[in-house]
């Protein structure tokens, strides 16, 4: 296959993969029964239940009531937010860049970590160095995210009163404007360093917590992908013309193990959106993820539905990008199968 | 008789002889190879610990009535630090001995996992299966079905799932069982593609041996160790993404639950009360970290590509 039919193969299953979370996230909302118990309440008659019925279509069959509910999500038009008492269009957009700059963060922090911790575990494979560097990818993978955000809470929040809750010192926040919305981009717009410090040190806590979890499944490719790399013929003759071993690997071995591990950092993605939900619930990050467990303990269908739609965008998005990306950069992928 | 049948009338009992005592020689191999892998030994102990735990919890502590997976409350012993008579790692804001919660939420833990990891492998083992032994149109249209699943993050759809359900225990579970076939299908599918290929396979069909019999006899157990390395990851797996749920509220208040119990616990630690969430969220990692070393030492010892051969 050429890697043009194969980019073009996957443009084309997106839409449809998109449809098919679209019924998903439909039959989420019928899971509980009809929705329509949100609007009803004890005294009413029949008469008026029946109206209220027709009034949001729920009288109709079930396809149509999906298609007028695609239809409207096509429009933009997500439905009422219980939570925010606000229409979910409205709303969506500062929570999603409150969000992608904690994720993004936080998946600077699981690359570097776990690029670092791959490549120091590849290169000392079966040493005590391996073993200690596995064991602290496998804790990221097994700790509990919301246990892990508490512990460092307990320690920092507590312990030292170091770091801070939120997004922003109020004062801060108020004295720079905000085209973008995302509070360090904002900050260096307005060329006032403090304020991006002050996003920084908010971002700080939540982003490790979440990108700790991320690293093991990075750090496990890179390190795989690394001694196979070592034992490939140009490493032998890197060694033969005498570089440093420290050389072979940042120069030759590394750059070539980094291919593999690019296709993991966009499923580890997954990883962090899901870690968005407890980490901005513990951290008191105005984002999506704190938005969606609102939703989740009032029961707020529009809410959910809206979350669970953006969310598989994001990643289904995300994952495109990195598996066209790696598809063009390494053409054995596609042309080997 | 034909010559083909007449072989296979002479053979199937010395046959299954010899693979039986292959393959009580594997399991011998892989008991000792797991023995000295460091991290299947780490991750086994902590494992058998933890399934001893919730196999003598009703002897460690007495079960609460009527309901033993019921917190019990002491409403005279309130946010008792650790250490206090009776109460050895405290108790929460209701009064729940942490020590109960911890021990009794072991057998939660492994209640859920089991039932969890039981359906899901059987789903997904059959879904996969379908796929890929028959192929064609099934294949196609069974792997779109997975691919839709997988394209919402799993946490997120299981939390969406059990909210849209209700807060309860058995929400959390229905929730999680919806989510976490799809991997095995997918596992056992490409699997099976594969081993489909093999000379055996197509000598029994030579032979004349029905589908179902070549599927059940060749394919299925030459295709299923990677679905037992996912399935003893997923024990832990299970467990970390239930307690977050029930870390975010979707239990029933007061189960013997270590998310529930992380949950309780979060609002005393603004006030220096760490002990709950410490102690609790411990016990979900201690878990999770068991099956996860377990799994990724057993993935080493049962790959074909290990230094064995």
């Amino acid at each position: 296959m050429q890697v043009r039919e194969y980019i073009v193969r996957r443009l084309l299953t997106l839409p449809l993969l998109m449809l098919g979370v679209s019924l998903l996230v439909f039959g989420l909302s019928r899971v509980g029964g009809s929705p329509i118990g949100i609007y009803i309440e004890h005294e009413m008659t029949p008469a008026e239940v029946a109206q209220i019925e027709e009034r949001f279509g729920l009288d109709e069959s079930l396809p149509e009531q999906y298609i007028a509910w695609l239809g409207g999500v096509v429009r933009g038009d997500l439905g009422w937010s219980g939570v925010s008492a606000a229409p979910v269009s409205s709303i969506l957009l500062p929570k999603f860049t409150a969000t992608m700059e904690l994720a993004m963060l936080a998946a600077l922090v699981a690359v570097a970590l776990g690029v670092a911790m791959g490549t120091f575990g590849g290169a000392r494979r079966n040493r005590l160095g391996d073993h200690v560097t596995r064991v602290v990818a496998i804790s990221g993978a097994s700790i509990p995210i919301f246990w892990f955000g508490l512990l460092l809470l307990i320690v920092f929040y507590l312990g030292f009163g170091w770091a801070p809750l939120g997004r922003a010192d109020p004062t801060i926040y108020a004295r720079i404007s905000h085209p973008t919305g995302l509070y360090t981009v904002d900050s260096l717009l307005n060329l006032d360093l403090r304020a991006f410090f002050d996003a920084l040190w908010h971002l700080a806590l939540p982003a490790i917590t979440m990108g700790y979890g991320s690293t093991a499944i990075i750090a496990r490719m890179m390190r795989s992908s690394l001694v196979e790399e070592l034992g490939e013929d140009y490493v032998d003759a890197a060694r033969a013309k005498g570089l440093p071993e420290r050389l072979v690997i940042r120069r030759h071995a590394r750059r070539n193990a980094l291919m593999p591990t690019m296709t993991v950092i966009g499923l580890s993605w997954g990883f962090l959106l899901q870690g968005t939900v407890v980490v901005e619930l513990i951290f008191n990050w105005p984002g999506l993820g704190r938005w969606m467990t609102d939703a989740v303990l009032q029961g707020d269908q529009a809410t959910i539905m809206s979350y669970v739609l953006v969310t598989s965008v994001i990643f289904l998005g995300v994952n495109l990008v990195v598996d066209v990306a790696y598809a063009y950069l390494d053409r054995r992928v596609v042309l080997g199968q | 008789m034909s010559r083909v049948e007449h072989l296979g009338a002479a053979w199937p009992a010395a046959g299954r002889l010899r693979a039986l005592a292959t393959r009580t020689r594997r399991l011998g191999e892989i008991a000792r190879e797991s023995l000295r892998n460091p991290t299947t030994l780490v991750g086994g102990v902590i494992v058998l610990l933890l399934m001893l735990m919730a196999a003598f919890a009703p002897l460690l502590i007495e079960p609460n009535q009527p309901n033993a997976y019921q917190m019990p409350r002491d409403f005279s012993a309130v946010n008792v630090a650790p250490g206090t008579d009776g109460h050895v790692l405290g108790t929460t804001p209701t009064g729940g001995d942490v020590l109960y919660g911890i021990v009794w939420g072991s057998r939660t833990s492994l209640r859920l996992s089991l039932i969890v990891v039981a359906i899901t492998v059987v789903m997904g083992v059959a879904v996969g299966s379908v796929a890929g032994f028959i192929g064609g149109r099934w294949d196609e249209v069974l792997m779109r079905l997975v691919d839709i699943f997988l394209s919402v993050p799993e946490l997120i759809f299981a939390l969406a799932i059990a909210a849209m359900l209700g807060p309860a225990f058995g929400n959390i579970i229905l929730a999680l069982a919806v989510v976490f076939w799809v991997k095995y299908a997918r596992i056992i599918r490409g699997q099976i593609i594969h081993v489909k290929q093999n000379e055996y396979v197509d000598a029994a069909r030579v032979m004349g041996d029905k589908s179902w019999r070549i599927f059940f006899k060749d394919v299925l157990p030459n295709s299923i160790t990677p679905v037992v390395v996912q399935a003893t990851v997923d024990m832990g797996h299970v467990v970390l993404i239930g307690a977050t749920l029930s870390f975010i509220g979707l239990a029933e208040a007061g189960l013997a639950e270590w998310g529930n119990l992380v949950s309780e616990g979060q609002s005393g630690i603004i006030a220096g009360r760490w002990w709950v969430a410490t102690f609790a969220g411990a016990m979900v990692f201690l878990w999770s970290l068991g099956f996860n070393l377990l799994g990724d030492g057993l993935r080493d010892v049962l790959d074909p590509k290990s230094e064995r051969r």
